[in-house]
C-alpha cells in the first residue's frame, strides 16, 4: 500500500538492512511495522531462524517457520554470501543506500570478513550498526556460546522462576531475543535521531544477557538495597500482593491486599469469608505474616467460580485481577478484537491468512495498514539487485550459479 | 562511553505524571538520555513505591526532576496547561477516566501545545470494552498467555518470577515515543500515543499466537523441553550446593560427543535410544535425569566452563548475587552507582546497551518529593515569591 497524498508512515524513507537473524530479528520488524524499508540479508539458502518452529502444518520446512514468519513479515528478502569478496562488494553498496544495519554476528565476525565499522563508514559516514550479541562486544565472556535457554540463565529470569521445590523454569518463547531486540529497537532509533543531527560513527552494542537482567523488575532493586536474594515462589508474587488460585475451571490471578474490606465483604455474601471477617484480618502486616491461611480460606472461595466471572466481576469493583488464559483464548479476545490488534495476513502459497499480534498502540501517525508476509529464500533478489541496483541479468546469474546470491 | 553535556534528547522536556513501573521506567529512559524530565507527584499520593525513601522509587526515577500538585484544585490543572506549553512530550499510565476527569484530554492539550506528544499508558487501551479494567505486569501476563505457557504442566501454572510486561510496556513507550519526534521533526504534528499495556504482553507471544492459527490446535505448557528448538538435550539441570544450577542446550551432533566425552563417556551414552537427535529427544526425560545425575556433584561454574571451552552452549543458572558480581556485567558497567544525599551510593541497572552515542556524564539521583518547586514554578513559570507561597498555603503546590 501506497502512502496517500502526504501523509507519510511514521518511518518512511528509513532503510534497514536486517542481518540479525533469531536473536534480532523482531527489531527491525518493528521498524517495517511503522514504515521503514527493510531489507533482510540471509546467507544463500536462508538463515538458521527458518530451522526454529512451530512450523505451520508441523512438517520441519524452511518456508514455514512461525517463529519466523513473525519476525520476518513486512520485510523484503534477499540472499547474499559476505563471506565471498563479490558478495561485500554488493554488500557495501546497499550500506551506502540504507540508514541502520541491525546484526548478531559473533563479535569481530564482520571485521574478520573485511566488513568492520571502518569499511562500512568509509562507505557510508552516518550508517547506524547496531548488534546483538550473546554477551557484548567486549569483556571476558564475549565468544562464549549463548541461545534463549543460556540467555535466559545467565540474565536472572530462569533462577526466579517456577516452584521453589522445583527446578527453575525459562519463560516460555524467546523472551530474551525479544527484551534485546526491543532494545535495539530503541537504539536503532536513538541512531537515526543522532545520525539527523549529522553525528557519525554510530554503533550501538546490544548483550542478550545484560537485556534479560534489565527485565527483572524487583529482583535488583531489592539485592542492591536489602541485600535480599529473591527465590522461586511459584505463582504468590514476591511483595504477597498477587497469587495464582484455582477456580472450577482452570486458575485466576488474585490481588491479597488491595480494597481488602470490599473483598471480605464479598465472600461474607457468599458465606466464604470464614474467620476473614475477624478485625485482625483488617491489618495488612498480619494479613501478610499469615499469608497461608489467608490464600487457604481464599482459594477455597475462588473454587465455586469460574475464572470468566471472577475476572468480570473483580474488574467491575476495580480489582486488577486476570484469568489464567491459554493462547487460544488470547486470538479470540473481545478486547483485542475490539481494538483492531491483530492484523490479516495473507499466505497465498499456503492457502490461507494468519493473524499477526500487531503493534501495542494506536496513533495518528500513519502505519501500513496492510502487512506483506515474510520473505521466502531470496525472494526479494531480482528486485532489490536488479532493479534496484542495477546488476545485469546475466551477472546476476552468474553470482547465482556461484552461490553468491 | 562518550560522555559530553550534549545528550541525545538535548532540549526536550517531559511532563510525567507516571507512577510505579511501566511509565516511570519510559520516562527514566528519556532522563538516563538527557531530557529534562519534571514528575508530577502530590504529598498525597507519593506513598509506598512512589515515596522517595523506597528503593524501587529510586531505582526508577532517576535524572528526573520532583514538583508537588494536588490534582483535585482547579488551579492545579491551570498550571499543568501551563507546564504543556513548555514540554515536548507528556506520559502517564492512569487508567483512561483520570486524565479525562482532570479536563487534560489530548485536544485540550493540543490547544495550548499544537505539536504535544501525548503518550499514555493504560491497562488495556483507551478503547475497547475492557477499557476500564486496570491491571500491574502480572495481570497482562496472566491475560497474554505467558502465565500459562511457563509452567510444568496446565494443572499448576507457575508464570514468571517478576513483572516483566511492566518493562516490556515502558520499552514500547520508548520506541512510539523515539518515533513520534522524529514524525514531529518531519511533520510538524503532535501526537496521541494510546499505548496497550495487555497488548504489549501478547505482542512477544507471537509464535505461539501464530500457531494457534496456522495449525487450529490448543497449546500445552512443557516447563523447559525445547518448545521448538532443534536441541537435545536442551534443560536446567541440578548442580553441587544449595538451589545450584546449569543450563545446557545441544544443537548438533558435535556438540552432543563433545557432551558425552565431558561426561566421560559412561555406558549409557552408546545406548541405541541416545544414538540419534531424534531418539534422543523421545527419551528426553531419562535422557535428562542421567545428565542430571552427574551435574549434581559438580559446581556449575566448573561444568558450564567446561563446556562452554568445547563449544556447547550451556551457563550458570544466576541468582541476584552472582548477577551483582558477574565479571561479564561488571565489565560492560551493567550496573551504575548514584549518590543519593540520605541514601549513600545507590545501584541499579544501566542503560542496557552500549555506545559512543552522547550519553549525560551528570546522572542524577531520584529527587524528593517536590524537590524541584522552586525551579519550576519560579524559573520555568515565574511565580513570585507571594504566589508561590500562596499556593503552598492553599496546598495547591503539595
Amino acid at each position: 500500500m501506497k502512502a496517500q497524498g502526504k501523509r507519510e508512515y511514521a518511518l518512511q524513507g528509513v532503510g534497514v538492512l536486517d542481518l540479525a537473524g533469531e536473536q534480532g530479528g523482531f527489531s527491525s520488524r518493528l521498524l517495517a511495522d511503522m514504515g521503514a524499508r527493510v531489507i533482510k540479508v540471509e546467507k544463500p539458502g536462508g538463515d538458521q531462524s527458518r530451522e526454529i518452529g512451530p512450523f505451520w502444518g508441523d512438517s520441519p520446512d524452511p518456508e514455514k517457520s512461525l517463529f519466523d514468519y513473525f519476525n520476518s513479515a513486512n520485510k523484503l528478502g534477499i540472499t547474499l554470501d559476505l563471506q565471498n569478496k563479490e558478495g561485500r562488494r554488493i554488500f557495501l553498496e546497499l550500506v551506502q543506500r540504507n540508514d541502520i544495519i541491525i546484526e548478531s554476528y559473533p563479535p569481530g565476525y564482520l571485521n574478520g570478513s573485511g566488513l568492520g565499522l571502518e569499511v562500512l563508514r568509509e562507505k557510508n559516514p552516518s550508517i547506524v550498526v547496531v548488534s546483538i550479541t550473546g554477551f557484548g562486544q567486549g569483556g571476558p565472556r564475549k565468544d562464549c556460546l549463548t541461545c534463549d535457554l543460556v540467555a535466559s540463565a545467565l540474565g536472572g529470569q530462569m533462577f526466579i522462576c517456577g516452584q521453589p521445590e522445583k527446578p527453575p523454569i525459562k519463560p516460555f518463547g524467546h523472551q530474551s531475543y525479544y527484551a534485546a531486540s526491543l532494545f535495539a529497537t530503541v537504539a536503532a532509533l536513538i541512531g537515526l535521531r543522532e545520525k539527523k543531527g549529522t553525528r557519525k560513527n554510530l554503533s550501538f552494542d546490544v548483550s542478550l544477557q545484560e537485556a534479560v537482567a534489565a527485565t527483572l523488575e524487583h529482583v535488583m532493586v531489592r539485592y542492591f538495597n536489602e541485600k535480599t536474594v529473591a527465590q522461586r515462589e511459584g505463582g504468590l508474587h514476591w511483595d504477597r500482593g498477587f497469587c495464582l488460585l484455582p477456580c472450577c475451571d482452570g486458575f485466576i490471578l488474585l490481588s491479597l491486599f488491595q480494597q481488602w474490606p470490599t473483598l471480605v465483604e464479598w465472600m461474607a455474601g457468599e458465606n466464604m469469608a470464614e474467620d476473614l471477617v475477624e478485625k485482625k484480618w483488617d491489618d495488612e502486616e498480619y494479613r501478610r505474616e499469615h499469608i497461608n491461611h489467608v490464600i487457604e480460606v481464599i482459594g477455597r472461595w475462588t473454587k465455586t467460580h469460574s475464572k470468566q466471572d471472577l475476572f468480570a466481576m473483580g474488574q467491575s469493583l476495580r480489582f486488577p485481577w486476570a484469568p489464567v488464559r491459554a493462547p487460544e483464548d488470547v486470538l479470540h479476545c473481545p478486547q483485542l478484537e475490539a481494538r483492531g490488534y491483530f492484523v490479516d495476513v495473507e499466505h497465498h502459497e499456503n492457502g490461507g491468512t494468519l493473524r499477526y499480534p500487531g503493534l501495542p498502540f494506536k496513533s495518528g501517525m500513519p502505519v501500513p495498514k496492510k502487512w506483506k508476509p515474510p520473505p521466502k529464500v531470496g525472494e526479494h533478489n531480482h528486485k532489490v539487485y536488479h532493479e534496484e541496483l542495477g546488476i545485469p541479468l546475466p551477472e546476476l546469474e552468474r553470482l547465482h550459479s556461484l552461490s553468491v546470491i | 562511553m562518550n560522555v559530553t553535556n550534549d545528550t541525545v534528547l538535548k532540549g526536550i522536556r517531559v511532563l510525567d505524571f507516571t507512577r510505579v513501573l511501566s511509565g516511570p521506567y519510559t520516562t527514566r529512559f528519556f532522563g538516563d538520555l538527557g531530557a529534562e524530565v519534571i514528575k508530577i507527584q502530590s504529598r498525597k499520593t507519593a506513598k509506598g513505591v512512589e515515596s522517595s525513601g523506597s528503593a524501587y522509587f529510586r531505582t526508577w526515577n532517576r535524572n528526573k526532576k520532583s514538583i508537588t500538585l494536588n490534582m483535585d484544585y482547579p488551579e492545579a490543572r491551570e498550571v499543568v496547561l501551563r507546564l504543556v506549553r513548555l514540554c515536548d512530550l507528556v506520559v502517564e499510565n492512569f487508567s483512561p477516566r483520570v486524565m479525562v476527569n482532570w479536563g487534560l484530554t489530548y485536544e485540550k492539550l493540543a490547544e495550548v501545545k499544537p505539536d504535544i506528544i501525548l503518550l499514555s499508558m493504560s491497562a488495556m487501551g483507551e478503547t475497547g470494552p475492557w477499557r476500564d479494567y486496570v491491571g500491574y505486569g502480572q495481570t497482562f501476563q496472566a491475560l497474554s498467555g505467558m502465565t500459562y505457557m511457563t509452567s510444568w504442566n496446565e494443572d499448576f501454572p507457575t508464570g514468571l518470577g517478576q513483572a516483566y510486561a511492566d518493562v516490556i510496556s515502558g520499552l514500547y513507550g520508548v520506541i512510539a515515543v523515539l518515533v513520534a519526534l522524529e514524525y514531529r521533526d518531519r511533520q510538524g504534528s503532535g501526537q496521541h500515543i494510546d499505548l496497550s499495556q495487555f497488548e504489549a504482553m501478547c505482542s512477544l507471544m507471537g509464535p505461539a499466537l501464530l500457531d494457534v492459527c496456522a495449525n487450529q490446535r490448543n497449546l500445552f505448557p512443557k516447563g523447559n523441553s525445547a518448545e521448538s528448538e532443534p536441541a537435545v538435550p536442551y534443560g536446567c539441570y541440578p548442580c553441587f550446593g544449595k538451589d545450584r544450577w546449569c543450563v545446557i542446550a545441544v544443537y548438533n551432533e558435535a556438540q552432543w560427543q563433545t557432551l558425552c566425552r565431558i561426561l566421560g563417556d559412561p555406558p549409557w551414552v552408546k545406548e541405541e535410544r541416545f544414538s540419534k537427535s531424534s531418539s534422543r529427544k523421545q527419551h528426553e526425560e531419562e535422557l535428562n535425569r542421567l545428565i542430571g545425575q552427574w551435574t549434581a556433584t559438580r559446581a556449575p561454574e566448573e561444568i558450564v566452563r567446561l563446556l562452554q571451552q568445547s563449544g556447547v552452549p550451556a551457563g550458570v543458572v544466576q541468582n541476584a548475587h552472582d548477577l551483582a558480581n558477574d565479571p561479564q556485567l561488571i565489565t560492560r558497567e551493567s550496573f551504575v552507582k548514584l549518590e543519593h544525599p540520605l541514601k549513600g551510593t545507590i545501584v541499579a541497572d544501566n542503560l542496557a546497551f552500549k555506545s559512543d552515542c552522547r550519553f549525560s556524564n551528570q546522572w542524577r539521583p531520584a529527587p524528593f518529593v517536590g524537590e524541584d518547586n522552586r525551579y519550576v514554578f519560579g524559573e520555568l513559570l515565574g511565580f513570585d515569591e507571594s504566589r508561590f507561597s500562596d499556593y503552598v498555603n492553599k496546598g495547591i503546590i503539595g
